[in-house]
């Protein structure tokens, strides 16, 4: 086991420190959720309500998001571009703690995307924020960063296969923006959505970041009537369990797709 | 050993074919020998490399290496080998040699006391201590194989599997491959290579497979390969003006048994194997009557001239 976490934590150190010597991430990261920010919080100045709410949180969520869809499928990508996937493979450490590591990269790297979202809020346009539970915040916050990154694992799973798993990812960043809530509640979705909701594990890590922000949210949460922390509570122990379900996913499917990569020679140039 | 890909090709009207890759591809290899694996592009080399090191399955038969079965014990042959592929990628440019090495050490499972020491030592080994942190991005073609060379000693393998190592360098880097490659022999590690260049087999290599169209034609030691044309002579023109009509018709002499030239704008040369040796001269002359001839040499025969032979078949 140790050995796993010290595959996991290098290929997550290399990640970021390509993230860091390639400044590209500025654009993505900074300035398109400034632009965006500035933008919403334009506009809806006069609102009533949460607005700072989900303007920020679901900000900072989408780029979260965003990041590890498009950055954790493109993993496999990534090592095929720098003629390192042969070399990976040929490794005894399994595959899918390589691309974990990356994947808990792209996703903590999507974070500065809400601390961006953050301070042009606060600093910018004056939107009050105050954390009600800082404690529970963080908490709900790394479990939903790692609840996406075991998601981005199943998507990197299909770019063992097939190149064309990039327009697959494309196509599905903007749907699930808007099916796990992060643009707003999921209430205002039609019922035949809400399965889909519930399946996805960040849908619940959402609303207990919420929760953990402003204990008036219990109200529009998917626990209204409870206390705030039993709904955060519950929250978090759903999407741990989805979580696992995803690692137990994306554990069988790397197997198959590797096995099946051995035989049609998909994962390497022969 | 066999290697059968399925291809299919077109959208609306999808076809399916199957491209045979290795086909009854079997051979030994000692304990501390140099082997070599050539042949033309597109030969099998690299896919009989691939099977051996677990990154493709074959589609029939068995490949054992250390005694391990490389379909069924993947994880006891990746352990014991190291694998440096020939060009300039398969690093990670940006970051810096030490990252490189450590990173891959990590995934080696080399434990950590043990791996600051060896990268160190692999480092002063190629001579890149001096640049160690720099970002890979800012070495020359000769340190980035030199590293790619220290990445596949990484976890002190039994085996290494070079392919084509020295590959697009320059004379002066490929000649310190090579020299590293001696040297790691000398150390007692067992090398697979394969490559284009005859003479690099010939200086390195204790047996050497030719691998034509997915099948071994011949397997023996360099002397031993030259020995398949020992009956001829290689007569080399150099000239000026020949045609790829004119180097045709000579395919065509019954006793050439092969033809391969280079017809570059400055430079034109044609080498021809054939049992006549002198006789042919005349022969020759005629069929360039309408080129320049600078110079004709009688030689004796190659690995380069029994390789040409082997795999013109």
């Amino acid at each position: 086991m140790p050995e796993t976490f010290r595959v996991i934590y290098s290929a997550f150190r290399m990640a970021m420190l390509h993230w860091i010597a390639d400044p590209q991430w500025v654009i993505p990261n900074i300035i398109a959720p400034f632009v965006f920010t500035t933008v919403a919080l334009t506009l809806f100045r006069d609102s009533t309500g949460p607005f700072g709410l989900y303007a920020v949180l679901g900000g900072g969520m989408m780029g979260m998001w965003g990041n590890t869809v498009y950055s954790s499928g493109f993993a496999i990508e990534f090592e095929k571009w720098q003629g390192t996937l042969e070399e990976v493979i040929v490794a005894p450490s399994k595959l899918i703690h390589v691309i974990t590591g990356r994947a808990i990269s792209n996703a903590l790297f999507g974070l500065t995307n809400m601390i961006a979202i953050l301070v042009i809020a606060v600093a910018g346009f004056r939107v009050s924020l105050g954390i009600s539970d800082p404690l529970m915040f963080a908490a709900s916050l790394l479990l939903t960063l790692l609840s996406v990154s075991a998601l981005g694992l199943i998507f990197a799973s299909a770019f063992v296969l097939s190149r064309s798993a990039q327009a697959l990812t494309n196509g599905l960043e903007t749907p699930l923006y808007i099916v796990s809530g992060s643009m707003f509640p999921i209430a205002l979705l039609p019922f035949w959505i809400h399965p889909a909701a519930y399946v996805l594990g960040p849908t619940w890590g959402i609303d207990a970041i919420r929760l953990a922000t402003s204990a008036d949210y219990v109200s529009q949460s998917f626990w209204a009537g409870l206390s705030p922390n039993i709904a955060i509570f519950l929250d978090l122990t759903i999407m741990i369990l989805i979580t696992l379900a995803y690692v137990l996913i994306a554990t069988v499917l790397f197997k198959l797709v590797e096995k099946r990569a051995r035989i049609t020679g998909t994962m390497v140039e022969a | 050993m066999c290697k059968v890909f399925n291809v299919t090709r077109g959208i609306m009207h999808r076809t399916k074919s199957q491209v045979v890759a290795v086909k009854d591809v079997s051979f030994e290899v000692d304990y501390g020998e140099l082997f070599g694996v050539v042949g033309p592009n597109g030969a099998g080399k690299t896919t009989t490399i691939k099977m051996l090191t677990t990154m493709l399955l074959p589609t029939s038969g068995k490949a054992l290496v250390l005694g391990y079965d490389c379909a069924k014990e993947v994880t006891k042959v990746r352990e014991r080998i190291g694998i440096v592929l020939g060009g300039e990628r398969g690093l990670y440019t940006r970051v810096s040699a030490v990252d490189n090495l450590n990173y891959f050490a990590d995934l080696y499972g080399v434990p950590r006391n043990i791996r600051d020491k060896r990268v160190k030592e692999l480092l002063d080994f190629m001579g890149l201590s001096e640049r160690a942190h720099n970002r890979v991005e800012t070495y020359s073609k000769g340190m980035k194989q030199r590293l790619h060379l220290a990445r596949g000693l990484i976890n002190d393998p039994d085996i290494i599997f070079l392919d084509e190592p020295t590959v697009g360098l320059d004379p002066e880097i490929s000649i310190e491959t090579r020299r590293m490659i001696k040297e790691l022999v000398d150390k007692g590690k067992t090398i697979l290579l394969t490559t284009h260049y005859m003479f690099e087999a010939d200086e390195l290599c204790k047996r050497v497979a030719v691998i034509r169209n997915g099948e071994i034609v011949a397997l023996d030691t360099p002397s031993g390969l030259k020995k398949y044309v020992m009956d001829t002579s290689v007569v080399e023109v150099e000239g000026y003006g020949i045609t790829e009509k004119e180097v045709a018709k000579f395919r065509e002499v019954p006793d050439v048994m092969s033809v391969s030239a280079e017809l570059g704008e400055d430079k034109q040369v044609l080498k021809l194997q054939t049992p006549k040796g002198s006789e042919i001269i005349a022969e020759v002359q005629q069929i360039l009557k309408n080129s320049r001839i600078y110079d004709i040499k009688i030689k004796e025969p190659t690995l380069e001239d029994a390789y040409l032979r082997l795999v013109e078949g």
